[in-house]
């Protein structure tokens, strides 16, 4: 494992909505380490969008990060001014979002769209950026590149947009790429070869990958460690090999079982209820009304990260659980 | 770019239905009444015998009713427009009066533009501050102003209370002129009615303007350039306000129309001798041929503005070309 | 029993989406003001004839030398009164009521011309559905003003005089569909290929069920907010009318006392307190339409 290249601790980011306020991320933690790929799963509300946009430091209203520290190589993020912060966006730190339907302008061509970026960050000449976002076409394998940079993203198919997205989170080679749902918004055979590419890439350029998603598969394919997130704070944090024999979080349990396996023909056992409304959450363990272990003390008492090795659970009764994958 | 000058022809091929929808409508409303001799002998009781053949010759009254249209059509193709009940060639006042309205419009479009732009902007990057309830509260109250009442009040104000501003027209029609040359006569005559309309569609633009950008910076493309690490101004002037511009682009071509079909109004309240006060008065005489051609011819204009912006719209956005 | 509470179940619910409806809009300060300004005019279209000391379209100053009074100095003419003796408070008052009546009556034949041809050009595919596209696009660009004047002179020409505020509400009425059947066709078109509506037809329900059980309370929203927009712009197009002088002189409206106003410019308030009037009731209804809006579509607002 590399060096801790990106550390979150304690984030707290909120959403001051007209029905209240939203607690998407509530004293999230972890770290990133240099070259690593990293998942970070969780259903649908679980706040790890918001991590990510928290991250760049880019939370749209009426979100607002409330506190905490996100320490890139050794330099608080949330301390920066918004001109150095502009200038660690898309060149150190970049993102790819989840429907290149709508990532991409659809008001200009990949050309200019790429030039932009390249030149946002690097004094070059526009036949510099040119010949730059032809070599980056390339580098995410789009054919024909040269009659692609005239396009515009609705001339292009769903696969070729989001290869496109990739190439100008790539344009400045990031130290760090997230990854948001890069794949939920395109078909099956598609999606097989963007997460080919990425990890192709991830490989090529030494790139840290954050991969967020939902996937338990994609994360095992992927990742070697992944966090797992629910209602806004962490459950869980380990290992991905490991994470699949035991798992020390039932919320973890549970969404393992909810993934289709093809070499395990069981049936598959949705996570029964329903994540929490985030305005009012749970009192003490947020996941303990749709948790089968529930004590008395999880409805009572906040579970505290624990590290143990390289991992981290956020549970009561962990230690006497001892959950096994099937 | 084929792909645009398929579109400008699928849209010129548009003007001929509607331009002949509108004719042969006016064409059955004047002669709703029957026998459109008739009717202006009925209206206009000192009308000479000279007059009534003109007429008759002119209506083909002893033909039937779509014959008479296509009469019409025909001559009005050729451009002979005939001639007013009130003496004179149509054809001559035409386009003096195409040229004073257009001047009026475009000026007070120009104006609105370019206050509208800045003002529906700032609105939106500002949401909910005190600036933006402000900005927004006088657009609504612009927006439901009709523009004749508010170049009423403007008149009693400016021109018979205060008389900084001459009164109606486009001109003196003789010396003295305001400000004592012919040019600040001409600018001091404009500056009434520009000003009200200005105001007017002002109001629609900056709240169309603001509605618009608050939904484009919404997108996941502004979020990706914010990401990318481009400068806020490049976020908002270069992607926010192109695809917020495109949708207006197109209401900009409705309200230009609208205003255009409007002008009968908001001439007249000024006196400002263009197409509508020439058609108002025309309608209000009974002049039929008058009324005929410029019914026409403000059709024409209206569409040719209406595919003028369309075709600025496929411009801006190459998503529309395909439809 | 079961179908009884079925029926409570639809009803309950009906309520409790009328309940969010009117939460969200309750939260609307621009709406909510809308609302009060249309109560207000609709409260004057009422009962204002009662608190008028003046019949409509009377002269009670002429021969009585209160003619052309300022307002605000004898308080039997508050609002003061016109060169021809007509009092302007009473006037307004009185015109309330046709103005209203006009705004709302030629919305309701817009309205019902539009959702049929919206509907049926929608729902109905091939060369009718073409067609009446085709004759919606051109009404959709149709220089209207100049059609209904045009239309109104020669009406009020032919027809006996009396029957100006009727011939109006046609003509209006007539020429004011188009754009509600624009966007009632869309949402038809929409609904057409929506999951649920394909489901209900491989149930085997009949085409009239479809359009009247599901399709028409689907459309419903979008044409309450356009329909509430088109009061106020039928207001003003009615007040345009008058104040050119095509509409009946014998009736009260603001628009034909801006017509006054117009030959009387020395006299300021004749123009001034009936512009106000129509402001209000325009600017009610606009803002009105759109506070309907954000509340029946809260896709726009999170």
């Amino acid at each position: 494992m590399g060096e801790e290249i990106l550390r979150v601790e304690n984030l707290k980011t909120y959403f001051f909505t007209e029905a209240g306020v939203v607690k998407a991320v509530d004293g999230v933690s972890f770290s990133v380490y240099e070259g690593e790929p990293l998942g970070i799963v969780g259903e649908t509300g679980s706040g790890k969008t918001v991590t990510s946009l928290s991250i760049m430091r880019i939370v749209p209203p009426p979100g607002k990060i409330i506190s905490g520290r996100i320490i890139y190589r050794g330099e608080d993020l949330l301390e920066k001014s918004e001109d150095e912060m502009r200038k660690i966006r898309g060149k150190k730190i970049a993102i790819v979002f989840q429907d290149p339907n709508s990532s991409l302008d659809p008001l200009f061509t990949v050309e200019s769209q790429l030039n932009e970026v390249i030149m946002a960050h690097l004094k070059v000449t526009k036949q510099e950026a040119r010949n730059r976002a032809l070599e980056l076409l390339k580098m995410v394998r789009i054919p024909d590149p040269e009659a692609r940079l005239k396009a515009y993203p609705h001339e292009l198919s769903g696969g070729m947009r989001q290869r496109v997205a990739i190439a100008r989170a790539l344009a400045n080679e990031p130290d760090i790429l997230i990854a948001d749902e890069p794949t939920t918004n395109l078909d099956v055979t598609i999606q097989a070869q963007i997460i080919e590419l990425l990890k192709e890439l991830q490989s090529k350029l030494k790139m840290t990958l954050i991969m967020i998603t939902h996937d338990m598969g994609l994360v095992a394919e992927t990742t070697k460690r992944v966090v797992v997130l629910y209602a806004g704070s962490v459950a869980e944090i380990a290992p991905t090999n490991e994470i699949f024999k035991s798992m020390r979080h039932p919320y973890t349990a549970a969404l393992l079982k909810a993934v289709p396996r093809i070499d395990r023909r069981k049936e598959l056992k949705p996570i029964p209820g329903s994540i929490p409304n985030l305005i009012d959450p749970p009192s003490g363990c947020r996941f303990h009304p749709r948790c089968p272990y529930v004590i008395q003390r999880c409805i009572e008492e906040v579970p505290e990260l624990e590290f143990t090795d390289q991992r981290a659970v956020a549970c009561h009764r962990w230690k006497e659980l001892s959950l096994k994958g099937e | 770019m084929a792909g645009l000058w398929r579109y400008i022809l699928r849209r010129l091929l548009f003007v001929i239905p509607v331009f002949l929808a509108v004719t042969l409508l006016t064409f059955l409303i004047t002669n709703a009444a029957g026998d459109p001799v008739q009717i202006v002998k009925f209206a206009i009781r000192r009308i000479t015998p000279a007059q009534v053949a003109a007429l008759e010759a002119y209506y083909h009254t002893n033909e039937p009713i779509f014959a008479r249209y296509f009469y019409w059509l025909f001559s009005f193709l050729q451009g002979d427009l005939g001639t007013s009940l009130r003496g004179g060639l149509v054809a001559s006042k035409i386009l003096p009066w195409i040229g004073t309205t257009l001047e009026l419009q475009f000026l007070a479009l120009a104006f609105s533009l370019a206050i509208g732009i800045p003002l529906g902007v700032y609105s939106a990057l500002k949401q909910y501050s005190k600036a933006d309830v402000v900005i927004s509260s006088i657009a609504i109250f612009g927006y439901s102003m009709p523009t004749f009442w508010l170049g009423i009040q403007a008149i009693i104000v400016f021109s018979l209370y205060l008389k900084w501003l001459p009164f109606g027209g486009a001109i003196s029609p003789y010396p003295p002129y305001w400000g004592g040359s012919i040019y600040t006569d001409i600018i001091g005559h404009l500056i009434l009615p520009v000003g009200v309309l200005t105001f007017v569609s002002l109001a629609t633009f900056t709240r169309l303007l603001r509605a618009s950008i608050v939904e484009v910076l919404r997108q996941d493309f502004i979020l990706a350039a914010r990401a990318s690490g481009l400068r806020e101004r490049v976020v908002v002037y270069k992607h926010a306000l192109k695809n917020a511009i495109s949708p207006i682009v197109t209401i900009t071509g409705l309200s230009i129309g609208l205003s255009l079909a409007g002008a009968p109004i908001t001439e007249t309240v000024f006196s400002w001798p263009g197409l509508g006060y020439a058609y108002v008065q025309a309608v209000n005489a009974l002049d039929l041929p008058v009324v005929q051609d410029l019914t026409a011819i403000i059709t024409i204009v209206v569409l040719l503005v209406t595919i003028l912006t369309d075709i600025s719209y496929a411009y801006l956005d190459p998503r529309v070309r395909l439809e | 029993m079961e179908t009884s509470n079925k029926k409570l179940a639809k009803k309950r619910r009906s309520a409790s989406q009328l309940a969010v409806v009117w939460r969200r809009f309750r939260r609307n300060k621009a709406a909510i003001a809308g609302l009060v300004l249309v109560g207000f005019v609709v409260f004057m279209a009422v009962f204002g004839s009662f608190f008028a000391p003046f019949p409509p379209r009377s002269f009670p100053c002429l021969y009585k030398g209160c003619t052309s009074l300022p307002p605000f100095q004898d308080w039997s003419h508050p609002l003061g009164t016109e060169p021809s003796g007509i009092d302007v408070y009473s006037e307004i008052l009185q015109s309330a009521r046709n103005d209203l009546y006009v705004g709302l009556a030629a919305t309701l034949i817009s309205v019902a011309i539009g959702l049929g041809i919206g509907v049926a050009s929608g729902y109905s595919s091939g060369v009718s559905g073409a067609l009446l596209l085709g004759i919606t696009q051109v009404f959709l660009v149709l220089p209207v003003l100049v059609l209904i004047l045009l239309f109104s002179r020669i009406l009020v020409l032919l027809v006996a005089q009396g029957f100006g505020l009727t011939i109006i509400v046609l003509i209006l009425g007539i020429f004011g569909w188009p754009g509600i059947a624009y966007i009632t066709r869309g949402e038809t078109l929409r609904l057409k290929e929506a999951e649920f509506i394909q489901a209900t037809k491989a149930l085997g329900a009949s085409k009239s069920r479809i359009l009247f059980r599901h399709i028409m309370p689907n459309i419903l929203s979008p044409v309450i907010v356009i329909a509430t927009l088109t009061v106020a712009a039928n207001i003003l197009t009615e007040a345009a009318i008058s104040f050119l002088g095509f509409g009946d002189p014998n009736t009260s409206t603001w628009g034909q006392m801006l017509n006054d106003g117009f030959s009387w410019l020395n006299y300021w308030w004749i123009s001034f307190f009936p512009g106000i009037m129509i402001v209000f009731s325009t600017l009610g209804f606009n803002l009105l339409g759109d506070g309907l809006s954000e509340a029946l579509n809260p896709r726009l607002k999170e």
